[in-house]
């Protein structure tokens, strides 16, 4: 039985200085088997597929690959071995063709001399073979984030691997091009090729693996079949260590004044959009990936020029020009994209936090950095971010963590309406249910939230009010009473011509 | 909740190691001529103009740019400031007049540095460069290539005068290193700084506004590097025409040693200081055991090159492990 094992850990210890991020773990995958890989953020499973992978080495235990003890891992010897790891942020190189990243130092050629057109005809094959219609011609940066990924599958199964390691991969993929890596792993798992699948997606999880390993605090909590474990929510309480009841809790809020109201608002990428958010009710901005509800925040937040429209604060006309006028006016905008938009990764936590608020700690026009620090501590607490301390690095936490810094840093602006742009994009199901708290918080202040989500459960579970955006359009706002999946997913479709429409189809 | 400040320090914490070391190494070396309060105090005098144009340069490096024109800003305050005194001239303008004048153009080149990285979206490396060039053909048409001489007395005194036996050149440079460390940590501008040098897109996400901060930091700069051009005119005693050519090299230099990331959002004005007299000591230590100035030149050029790789070397390992763990490692 031993040596049917494509993968196998025995006792994975490792340890960083302060932390045991792994302790004692020991799984095996088969050949053609898919195996999901759950927990919550720091719960290690980034350090076993850096294990995994020979990104970095373990402290002690055994791994085999095919019966073969491996002594010594590293990337290059975990590649021989056929082990590939798709992330989400892909090296690839963006101003080559789609079809040179393929071939990326082994270019099919004659005497030095590139061949072109063998080389594309291969690339475009490659990809008719694995469902995606994407032009190899194309260079990287033309492609949309979706297209990057999976061509940053499509690379990664390029090498004929034996075991493939998926981390987060539909963070960014519309309902259709998950579809189409389902189908592709469904083909990896038929050729016998081993599958890892982390997601913080459970529903994902259970659509698509065999198996679930869940880890906790660096040790394993058990790998279970997905059968055995019927639904998510018994899931959840190993991968929490609790039962989370009620994940998208809402206290009922009183509604009271309107904060925002938005009249015939045009931009680039929508057109004519009018809706209001008055305080205490979470108004939800619903529409599919490029249906430019994310471009409507930004207008609002001043970020991007509107062409026509009015925007109103608390029954007043108001002129946005920029962020910092939106902000004086009350309107706070969580960034869709963490990494890129919201942190300052070189900089500690206290200045994370506090960047937008020094206004809150002035003595005579000059910081009082005592009082700055006081306030992170506070919100730190409030939210209980996992630190060491407050001038730790930003980049050294975790991703869930690192959104929570970023909420406190709007929450302690205490701004009159939020907008949350995907809030938890990449955040495990505890912490998830931690900033779903906090909404109600905010909620209870008398503000108004706007929420943008393309992950139904949580819009539907937490708004009041759902404004389904459809190519720049509005196509229909929804009260709670009548929010369906399929209406919802029906309305955003309203708009999309018929072309996209057999593209997006659910 | 823990606080511990421990990382901030870091770097400058070695950097002042190694500083101490050098200068017990020469001080024994030289039998003590190295040490000596002269010595020391011509060392400080040195590093003064170097390290007002370092402190400007970190400025923009933090902002993840560089800023090459910074030496022809040098040259051309000095000799701005030369052709409206010289007694020779046609001007001979009181002297605060001149310093204000020197001091407000250099600032307007910073200024338009700053709208060509921001608004042109030229990269600051060649926006810088072609300023570089012009200013320093400006210099040249200004004084048809000749020195400038006959600056007022009490202006050329400045060079020697000294307070509490500290020459007023460093006094200088240590007020302007106070001024802009206290800038950089007590004011939002000098958050902003980090917070656009750090992620710019974030930064205005922030409600940042990053035109105006830009303008200011360019502005700041090529001000600190019109200051740097009077000291040294001061010095000189007049406006020369290759004043301050290649400064912009040794002020880089001193940044990078001083802990600053060419990639911005990291560096502090200590560390720039700190980088300022690295460089100076080696420079009159060598001078002082009769190395030969061309051993010199490779040796300073070894030593930015190193101190960048040991900087990288130490923040890629694991935190929490210092120097002594890292050379046990390696034994």
């Amino acid at each position: 039985m031993a040596t049917n094992d494509l993968l196998k850990l025995e006792g994975i210890c490792k340890t960083f200085p302060a932390v045991k991020a792994l302790d004692n773990v020991s799984i095996n995958i088969g050949p053609g088997e898919v195996r999901g890989l759950v927990g919550e953020n720091g719960a290690g499973k980034s350090t076993l597929i850096k294990i995994i992978t020979g990104a970095y080495t373990k402290d002690s235990g055994k791994m085999f690959f095919l019966g073969e003890e491996i002594k010594k891992n590293s990337p290059l010897v975990s590649k021989e071995l056929g082990v590939f790891a798709v992330y989400q942020d892909v090296m690839v190189a963006p101003d080559l063709s789609v079809a040179e990243n393929f071939f990326l130092g082994s270019q099919p050629s004659h005497a030095g001399i590139i061949k072109w057109g063998e080389m594309y005809k291969n690339a475009n094959k490659f990809l008719e073979n694995i469902g995606l219609e994407i032009d190899v011609k194309k260079s990287i940066k033309e492609l949309s984030t979706a297209e990057r990924e999976m061509i940053a599958i499509a690379k990664s199964l390029w090498y004929e691997p034996k075991l493939v390691i998926f981390d987060e991969p539909t963070a960014v993929l519309t309902r259709n091009e998950t579809r189409i890596l389902f189908n592709i792993i469904r083909n990896l798992k038929e050729k016998g090729i081993g599958i890892i699948y982390i997601s913080h997606n459970l529903e994902e999880v259970f659509e698509i693996c065999d198996t679930v390993t869940i880890l906790k605090d660096g040790s394993l909590v058990g790998t279970y079949k997905t059968e055995e474990l019927e639904n998510v929510d018994k899931l959840i309480p190993l991968m929490v260590g609790r039962e989370i009841n009620e994940m998208y809790f809402r206290k009922g809020s009183e509604i009271g004044d309107e904060i925002l109201r938005v009249e015939g608002l045009s931009g680039k990428k929508f057109d004519n959009i009018s809706f209001n958010v008055r305080s205490g009710e979470i108004v939800g901005l619903f529409g599919l990936m490029g249906s430019g509800r994310t471009e409507i925040a930004r207008t609002i937040f001043g970020v991007d020029k509107a062409e026509s429209g009015k925007i109103f604060v608390k029954g007043k006309e108001i002129k946005i020009t920029n962020p910092n006028t939106a902000l004086s006016y009350g309107i706070g905008y969580l960034p869709e994209d963490r990494r890129k938009q919201g942190i300052f990764p070189q900089q500690d936590i206290d200045f994370n936090v506090n960047i937008i608020n020094y206004d809150k700690a002035m003595n005579f026009g000059l910081i009082n950095h005592k009082k700055a620090q006081k306030n992170t501590i506070t919100f730190v607490n409030k939210l209980s971010i996992k630190i060491g301390s407050i001038f730790q690095l930003i980049s050294e936490l975790s991703g869930g963590n690192q959104q929570k810094v970023i909420i406190a840093r709007w929450l302690s602006k205490n701004s009159d309406l939020l907008i949350f742009d995907e809030p938890t994009v990449g955040i495990d199901v505890g912490t998830k249910a931690e900033i779903y708290r906090l909404f109600n918080e905010i909620l209870e202040e008398k503000k108004g939230i706007v929420l943008i989500s393309s992950y139904l459960p949580e819009i539907m579970g937490l708004c009041d009010r759902i404004i389904v955006i459809s190519n720049g359009k509005i196509a229909g706002e929804v009260k709670r009473k009548d929010f369906s999946e399929e209406y919802l997913l029906t309305l955003a479709m309203k708009y999309v011509i018929k072309n996209e429409k057999i593209k997006e189809a659910v | 909740m823990a606080i511990r400040k421990k990382k901030k320090i870091f770097a400058e914490r070695n950097l002042l190691i190694i500083l101490i070391i050098i200068w017990m190494f020469l001080a024994f070396a030289t039998k003590g001529t190295f040490s000596s309060f002269s010595n020391i105090t011509n060392l400080l005098r040195q590093s003064a103009i170097n390290g007002v144009v370092a402190i400007g340069m970190t400025f923009i490096i933090i902002t993840g740019g560089i800023d090459l024109s910074v030496g022809s800003v040098v040259g051309l305050s000095g000799m701005i400031y030369a052709i409206l005194t010289s007694s020779r001239g046609d001007f001979q303008l009181p002297s605060f007049v001149a310093i204000a004048v020197a001091l407000a153009i250099s600032a307007v080149i910073g200024l338009v540095n700053g709208i060509a990285v921001h608004d042109g979206k030229v990269p600051a490396f060649i926006a810088t460069l072609g300023m570089m060039t012009l200013v320093r053909g400006l210099i040249m048409y200004l004084s048809s290539g000749r020195m400038v001489t006959g600056v007022p007395l009490g202006f050329r005194e400045f060079a020697v005068d000294t307070f509490l036996g500290i020459p007023a050149l460093v006094w200088t440079w240590l007020i302007i290193a106070i001024v802009t460390a206290f800038i950089l940590k007590y004011t939002k501008f000098g958050r902003n700084l980090y917070a656009i040098g750090s992620n710019v897109e974030a930064a205005r996400l922030s409600g940042i506004n990053i035109r105006i901060n830009m303008y200011g930091f360019y502005s700041l700069a090529a001000l600190l590097s019109g200051i740097g051009g009077l000291m040294l005119a001061t010095r000189m005693a007049a406006g020369v025409p290759t004043g301050g050519q290649g400064y912009e090299l040794d002020a880089i230099a001193s940044v990078v040693i001083g802990g600053a990331s060419l990639n911005g959002g990291v560096g502090t004005i200590l560390g720039t200081v700190l980088g300022a007299l690295i460089i100076q000591t080696i420079r009159n230590g060598g001078n002082l055991l009769g190395v030969d100035p061309f051993i010199m030149q490779i040796i300073i050029g070894a030593i930015i090159i190193l101190a960048v790789f040991f900087d990288q070397y130490i923040k890629t390992r694991e935190k929490g492990k210092g120097i002594k763990k890292l050379f046990k490692r390696e034994a």
